[in-house]
């Protein structure tokens, strides 16, 4: 026994290196973005991208952005206060560029240059129906005006190559596709936004929570050094920021929860046993799980999610109901080989059955439910194994049956021991319960929009509207995707979509749309406007135009090479890199107000299709419940099959009743009190049923040692302690952690009575099975 | 890829090259005291004609223009051209408008950003060179006399200024005569600048209402 123990010690010791070594090495560290984790699962169809990849490739790239917007009453203090502002950022380490649209001068040369060889293949939408309706006139007095205009941009080279200066139009077009920006004055202020662009391992690192806190030092020094009479307001949005919050959220509820249910437990053991040997023995079973799973995640994945996080500090409610059981055995004359001898099939029994629940989740597509399952099942083991090998080398405790717990324990078990019914009963409640339960899981209405997952931060929401609603920047990004086999035909049907959404941007619905086509148009359009241009322009201004210019007019040559999506232009504007992923090309859109106009709008362009990043990131949380829940119908056969194994049909069915039954309560009480099921509240439901599934198997395996009673009381101090763990999530500020655990706080109490109602034969006053 | 500016830069650089009026208050960018202007004030506008020379590298002959010019420091600038075509282009706080022949206006940019090159333009008319020094690099000819001076604006490297603009040359006596910008591309364009006239707001019901913004 001092053997085993000293090797699982020595394990233990490897994987508190292993997991220190990882977390403090930033090898693996601790996520709150719930995106990060999405999207990462192996699709069939190499080839084509599914939309939650799409969705994750965008918003990661969106990720390392930031926008700050500044506003101020006079023109003067606004610009002197940004650029101090983007200053500032710019040296915050972490800072890859900074740009103020307001103030900078833009792309222009480089742009010109771009496009200058193309001129006469390149036209404005605004010019492009002009010479479509035949009515080149307007066109023709524009380049005549533009020759003479006081802030011309006309040269000897663009004269050359673009006559009848087309190409200033297409490009202020372009500026327009690409949204509002620079300043915008409204209500007597003036807003202008600053551009972040973060480096790509800050977060990665771990650094972005430093980041953000100083670029909030740096905005509130801007604000102290103002008068309040300019009205210098600064405004923040980026997932950086959103990410930050949730995850210090995250890990202030972690803290507090494992701060104040381990107090709790330390107090309940040392109360019960007036000695700290059992407390150091629940300490370590406890401890080993924690370090096991932090180890196997950390081990197996690059870091851990906050919400794997919050699962693994309620690990502790489990892990502790293993040591419970042991150190509640009555300290008498055997060997502590014979005191675990007479738990060890109720503790293995419960093991794999949790385990088997787990391993479903374990083999899921879903990081976040790998990551759950690993740490758990790998928690599980250890506490199970040290409970063992370790617990057995400390010297026993007995129970003090005078303090205030064995009393409080007494009066109720007296109570629930009169739970008496008959075997068939119990057999046909079984049964009504799991079909309850199976009905109760396909009916209960479910929600699992992300948006009720998170903390949620105000202020920073607040913010992220009053920036989209000034700069029409940031926001929950919206786009069209594009598919098809070809580069032509995915520019082809890009121009379509930006026809289709021509009227919607004339009347608000669309802030403003941008794809690749829309930079690169598609060689049929390009040769459309070449015809254009040479029929409706050449052939009949070139004439006029000629004795105005000190040049040759050269009618356009068809043969000129076209613009191509290709490599160069790619290298040239890496920001095209974000309109193409794969054989998918993407239209931004911003400021849309009514994504159902959309959609409508481009519904007949089969090969385009409306992406909210949001619908899309739900539906993908969806498919996790339906993942989850059937895992849970097969944690739940898994456990049938064995109980009826064990126990034969009518005790195996009510064995399998008990956490069905605490399950299907946690769904009605949940539903009540108005906690709609998503898929982390299927998650708590497999807790309850892990747990659950313990206290029946642990009542029903007593009978075959004679342990019934210290093994309800065991029960009933492991009901305690998964109280103050689970009932403290019900606390947290996080929605989805404080369903998690209400559902817990409802569904391990009834776990606990039913065990009693469904396992009469481990109560003492009735051994017979009736 | 926000080129959009682009215009107002070009609006600023023509501006600020047309409209600096004098070193009055030179002490801060060495300038010596030479001017013989009176600053226009925020009550005041100024009238005048101009004739534009748009020499383009590599041909003899340069586009050419006439016409006459309004502005006002507090409102913005009228430039209308009168010669081969007439136009007109209004650029106030909100942006850059064209008017065409059949009385129809055409708003080229818009944008709150405007203010700033009617900031610089009142700035300088005020004889304060603090907000063109932000921009550019100011060197005063050596020797230039108080009825006879010339400026040199060269745009700093930190800003996109010197992707269109090589230099800027500024001569004058009481007022801007004679203005050349050379360009990167190595065109240039020569603006002479005639009959300045100083008048006492408010404007011309017609010219108050084009600054304005009201082309009804």
């Amino acid at each position: 026994m001092a053997v085993r123990g000293g090797i699982w010690g020595i394990f233990l010791l490897i994987m508190v290196a292993s997991a220190i070594w990882q977390v403090t090495s930033g090898s693996a560290r601790i996520d709150g973005d719930v995106l990060s984790l999405i999207g990462l699962e192996k699709t069939d169809d190499t080839a084509r991208k599914s939309d939650i990849e799409t969705v994750r490739d965008l918003l990661a790239n969106d990720a390392n952005q930031a926008i700050i917007m500044v506003s101020a009453n006079q023109q003067d203090m606004l610009e002197t206060a940004t650029r101090a502002l983007a200053s500032d950022i710019a040296n915050i380490p972490g800072t890859k560029s900074v740009s103020m649209p307001g103030y900078d001068a833009g792309n222009l040369a480089r742009l010109s240059d771009f496009y200058l060889p193309h001129a006469q293949s390149l036209l404005s939408d605004r010019d492009r129906a002009l010479l479509r309706d035949g009515n080149g006139e307007p066109v023709y007095q524009n380049a005549v005006k533009t020759l003479y205009a006081p802030a011309s941009m006309v040269s000897a080279a663009s004269l050359r190559a673009d006559p009848f200066s087309l190409l200033p139009n297409f490009l202020a077009e372009l500026g327009n596709k690409l949204g509002p920006s620079g300043i915008v004055q409204r209500d007597n202020n003036f807003y202008t936004p600053i551009l972040i662009i973060l480096t790509p391992d800050l977060r990665r690192q771990g650094r972005d929570i430093a980041w953000v806190g100083k670029v909030n030092d740096v905005i509130t020094n801007a604000q102290n050094n103002t008068n309040q009479s300019d009205g210098l307001t600064i405004a923040k949005t980026g997932q950086v920021f959103f990410a930050v919050a949730e995850a210090t959220a995250a890990k202030a509820d972690v803290q507090r929860i494992a701060i104040i249910a381990t107090l709790g437990i330390f107090a309940m053991v040392l109360s019960v046993f007036f000695s700290p040997l059992p407390l150091i023995g629940t300490l370590i079973t406890v401890g080993s799980g924690l370090i096991a799973g932090i180890a196997a995640v950390t081990l197996i994945f690059d870091g851990i999610h906050a919400i794997a996080l919050v699962f693994g500090a309620s690990l502790i409610g489990i892990s502790v109901d293993y040591a419970l059981h042991y150190l509640v055995l009555p300290a008498d004359e055997k060997s502590p080989t014979a005191r675990i001898a007479t738990i060890r099939s109720g503790l293995s029994l419960g093991l794999l059955t949790s385990v088997c629940g787990f391993a479903v989740l374990a083999i899921s597509p879903a990081i976040l439910l790998a990551q759950i399952a690993v740490y758990s099942i790998a928690g599980l083991i250890a506490a199970y194994v040290t409970v063992l090998f370790v617990l057995p080398l400390l010297p026993a405790r007995s129970i003090k049956h005078r303090s205030l717990i064995p009393r409080v324990y007494q009066k109720l078990d007296d109570t629930l021991r009169r739970l008496r019914l008959p075997r068939l009963v119990r057999g046909m409640a079984a049964l009504a319960i799991l079909g309850g339960f199976a009905i109760c899981i396909l009916f209960i209405p479910t929600d699992d929009d992300i948006r009720h997952l998170g903390h949620g931060n105000d202020t920073l929401t607040t913010q992220a509207g009053l920036i989209g609603d000034t700069m029409g920047m940031g926001g929950n990004p919206v786009f069209i995707r594009i598919d098809g086999a070809d580069s032509q035909s995915r520019l082809q049907t890009g121009e379509a979509v930006q026809n289709a959404l021509r009227p919607l941007i004339k009347d608000g619905t669309v802030g403003s749309a941008f794809g690749l086509s829309d930079m690169i148009p598609s060689i049929k359009r390009q040769d459309e406007n070449r015809t254009l241009i040479k029929d409706q322009l050449f052939e009949i201004y070139a004439p006029k135009l000629a004795p105005l210019l000190p040049i040759n007019i050269q009618t356009p040559n068809p043969d000129a090479p076209y613009l191509h999506a290709d490599a160069d232009a790619f290298v040239q504007f890496p920001e095209l890199a974000n309109l193409r992923d794969g054989t998918t090309d993407i239209v931004r859109l911003n400021a849309v107000t009514d994504a159902n106009a959309v959609a409508m709008a481009i519904a007949n362009i089969d090969a385009a299709r409306l992406i909210n990043p949001r619908a899309t990131i739900t539906d993908q949380f969806s498919h996790y419940r339906n993942w989850a829940t059937v895992g849970l119908a097969i944690a739940l056969l898994s456990a049938g099959i064995l109980a009826i194994a064990r126990y034969g049909m009518i005790r195996g069915l009510c064995v399998l009743g008990t956490p069905a039954g605490a399950m299907l309560v946690a769904l009605g009480g949940a539903a009540t009190i108005g906690i709609t099921i998503n898929f982390f509240t299927i998650m708590a439901l497999f807790l309850v049923f892990a747990i659950g599934a313990d206290y029946v198997i642990f009542f029903s395996e007593s009978q075959k040692h004679r342990q019934q009673d210290t093994t309800r009381f065991a029960v009933f101090l492991s009901l305690i302690s998964s109280i103050l763990a689970f009932g403290l999530l019900a606390s947290s500020s996080v929605p989805v952690v404080s369903a998690i655990g209400t559902i817990m706080a409802i569904g391990l109490p009834t776990a606990w009575v039913l065990s009693y109602a469904m396992c009469p034969t481990s109560v003492k006053a009735d051994q017979s099975d009736v | 890829m926000t080129h959009r500016w682009s215009k107002a830069w070009a609006l600023i650089l023509f501006c600020a090259a047309v409209f600096p009026a004098f070193p009055v208050n030179a002490d801060t960018t060495g300038l010596t005291s030479t001017a013989m202007l009176t600053p226009i004030s925020d009550q005041q506008y100024l009238t005048g004609s101009f004739a534009l020379d748009r020499h383009l590298d590599g041909f003899e002959a340069p586009l050419t223009s006439t016409g006459e010019f309004t502005l006002s420091p507090s409102k913005g600038l009228i430039w209308q051209n009168l010669k081969p075509f007439p136009d007109t282009t209004v650029m106030n706080d909100q942006g850059i408008t064209r008017k065409h022949d059949d009385r129809t206006f055409e708003t080229i940019a818009s944008g709150a950003r405007f203010h700033q090159f009617i900031a610089l333009i009142s700035a300088v008319l005020g004889g304060n060179w603090d907000p063109l020094s932000d921009q550019f690099t100011i060197t005063p000819a050596k020797t230039a006399t108080a009825s006879n001076w010339q400026v040199t604006l060269a745009p700093k490297n930190n800003n996109g200024l010197s992707e269109q603009i090589s230099q800027i040359i500024v001569k004058g006596d009481e007022f801007v005569t004679h203005v050349t910008l050379h360009k990167p591309s190595g065109d240039r364009d020569e603006i002479t600048l005639n009959d300045q006239k100083r008048h006492d707001l408010p404007l011309p019901t017609d010219l108050a209402k084009l600054l304005s913004g009201n082309f009804d």
